[in-house]
């Protein structure tokens, strides 16, 4: 008998306790803790930041590595001063920010129009895939040379670079974006007799814009790559040029500010990116 | 079991013995005396060439082995070669003249030991038809240069310097590493390349050229074999085995060009199996450097081309301040 409300007791703990914690409590809790660091994710960045840098400040003193093989932050920081006072830097940022947000105008134009197009054709996908998958195989520094060749050295040969560069991402996002788009709402809006522009104005475009904002957050730091690649084979003014000039000089620290500067770039575009998509995606985000 | 044992005794017996009389066999381990070999990674600076034909010749000939030298030759970036010497990981590599200051200046402890070229091989070449014979026609006319930085461009700079023009008087381009191409569609009048190499080039292709040589007008350090101070200071007989054995090597192929180009065909990928064509225009490169690699005395480094280096620097602003050039090379070792 008493082992039978023993058991009888062990099985009401049990049974209130699967009551008490159901998987939808952990969650929510988890999304507490989610939310709780969330606000202090800018101390946590800080800090991640200020502890890399003791650790290379760290690694500098602790194997005396001399500047040219490791230069410490200080250095980094002093050299990016120098390149700040003299003016010297905002002119290689603002050339290769203009090569990348025209490179990325156009290769985004581009991609998405024929996108477009080759979503809307299996056959016409099937003949011109095959050539823009095997361009895309083809290393971008080693048809660079053969560009400036045939374009020039100016800022457009840079430009058509970065373009290259960033055009496969979003083109196969484009296609997969209006591919992704169910038969059933081309049945819906035809059945509401809906012009060809309603439907690409009111269900082509938001169905895929997800997957296209996706493509395009990886396109903008691509961008960056593709204009440092233009200015290293043949540039006078620019990051990928001053990163040149820098090593020449055996000029580590300023090789840093220069590396340092493009991924500042890199990461403020891939920010501008993932604000569009609360922008712009807004209606997901209520939805869900 | 025991006749197992022994049987299994018997052969490990036999199988040690069969391994100690192959030792005794091999002629080069049982009757030459040991000796200690130093094994050096040489970065060159350029892809395979025959532009290095005397560190081929030292190599298959034996100089090198000579001197209980085992080379391995690189094909890195000349920046990379540099930053390897002054931090002591490499002892030696082949570098412009040039790149020997500006490490310097970055405290990389570098020192140059061995001239290799005796002349800056920098070159201004245009069409012959532009009639570009002499500095002052390059006023207001398109010069291409590699990139802004490098030999090529302090060459450049150094014979506007020395001649009296100023970098404005011209219309200055980065091109690349794309001289014959630019100067063939008349994308450029002039290029800025080596003489070696691109005007060799462009007459294969039948272009007539003229060549406005940087040495002619202006005196600085060329190509040659660097050390660091470290290994100067610790292994003065390796960097006098090294500079010997390579010094052999030029006068070898100096003697002899033909037998140095056969030679060359070992270590350079895709000469053995060159066309016609292409056999020419790389024995016609050989033919222009050997003009490099006669000197008198070999290997010996001029201190007033130092000096005019240096200047040039500064007033390109790549040196901030002068430095002790007095340090930056010797040529003690070429005894």
């Amino acid at each position: 008998m008493e082992a039978n409300i023993g058991i009888s007791r062990i099985a009401q703990r049990v049974h209130s306790l699967h009551n008490a914690i159901t998987p939808k409590d952990i969650f929510s809790n988890l999304k507490k803790v989610l939310r709780k660091i969330s606000r202090y994710r800018l101390i946590l960045l800080l800090f991640s930041m200020i502890l890399t840098i003791v650790v290379w400040e760290g690694l500098v003193f602790l194997f005396n590595l001399p500047p040219f093989i490791l230069p410490s932050p200080l250095l980094v920081f002093q050299r990016f001063g120098q390149v700040i006072l003299d003016g010297s830097l905002f002119t290689h940022i603002f050339i290769t920010l203009g090569e990348i947000l025209l490179g990325l105008f156009f290769g985004v134009l581009t991609a998405t129009i024929l996108g477009y197009f080759l979503s809307r054709s299996m056959i016409i996908e099937q003949i011109i895939g095959p050539y823009i998958v095997a361009s895309q195989a083809i290393p971008t520094i080693a048809i660079a040379p053969l560009l400036i060749i045939w374009f020039g050295p100016g800022i457009f040969s840079k430009i058509l670079i970065c373009a290259l560069t960033v055009f496969f991402p979003i083109l196969i996002n484009t296609i997969v974006g209006l591919r992704s788009v169910p038969t059933k709402l081309y049945d819906l809006m035809n059945s509401l007799q809906a012009t060809r522009w309603q439907i690409f104005r009111y269900l082509e475009v938001p169905s895929s814009l997800p997957v296209f904002l996706g493509g395009l957050r990886v396109g903008a730091t691509l961008s960056v790559i593709g204009a440092v690649v233009g200015e290293f084979v043949g540039a006078d003014r620019g990051l990928g040029f001053l990163i040149n000039v820098a090593r020449g000089q055996y000029d580590t620290a300023l090789v840093f500010v220069a590396v340092f500067v493009l991924v500042g770039m890199a990461l403020a575009l891939y920010g501008v990116v993932a604000w569009s998509e609360t922008f712009f995606l807004s209606w997901q985000q209520k939805k869900s | 079991m025991v006749k197992r044992s022994l049987f299994i005794f018997l052969i490990l017996v036999i199988g040690v013995s069969a391994c100690i009389s192959i030792e005794k066999a091999d002629p080069k381990k049982g009757t030459h005396p040991i000796t200690s070999t130093t094994k050096i990674r040489l970065p060159m600076g350029y892809i395979p060439s025959v532009q290095f034909a005397p560190f081929y010749v030292a190599l298959d000939k034996g100089y090198y082995k000579d001197e209980s030298l085992d080379i391995e030759f690189d094909y890195s970036f000349e920046t990379d070669a540099v930053t390897l010497v002054g931090h002591q990981d490499l002892p030696f590599a082949v570098v412009s003249g040039e790149q020997v200051l500006l490490a310097r200046a970055q405290g990389l402890p570098v020192v140059y030991v061995m001239t290799y070229y005796k002349d800056y091989p920098v070159v201004l070449v245009s069409k012959s038809d532009k009639q570009i014979s002499k500095p002052n026609d390059l006023i207001g006319k398109r010069v291409g240069v590699p990139m802004l930085s490098g030999a090529s461009y302090i060459g450049l700079r150094a014979m506007l310097s020395a001649t009296g023009i100023k970098e404005n008087q011209i219309s200055l381009e980065t091109i690349g590493y794309n001289q014959v191409e630019s100067l063939a569609l008349d994308k450029q009048e002039v290029v800025v390349c080596y003489i070696n190499n691109e005007p060799v080039q462009m007459e294969s292709q039948g272009y007539k050229v003229n060549s406005l040589r940087v040495s002619d007008y202006v005196l600085l350090v060329s190509t040659g074999l660097i050390t660091n101070e470290l290994t100067l200071m610790k292994n003065p007989d390796l960097v006098r085995r090294m500079v010997k054995a390579t010094l052999r090597g030029i006068r070898s192929t100096i003697e002899d060009p033909k037998e140095a180009f056969e030679i060359s065909k070992k270590y350079v990928d895709n000469l053995a199996n060159a066309n016609p064509q292409q056999e020419k225009d790389q024995k016609e490169i050989l033919k222009v450097t050997l003009d490099l690699w006669r000197s008198d005395p070999m290997g010996k480094t001029n201190p007033k081309a130092w000096e005019n280096m240096q200047n040039v620097l500064l007033d390109m602003g790549m040196l901030m301040k002068k430095l002790d050039v007095g340090k930056a090379y010797s040529n003690e070792f070429l005894k």
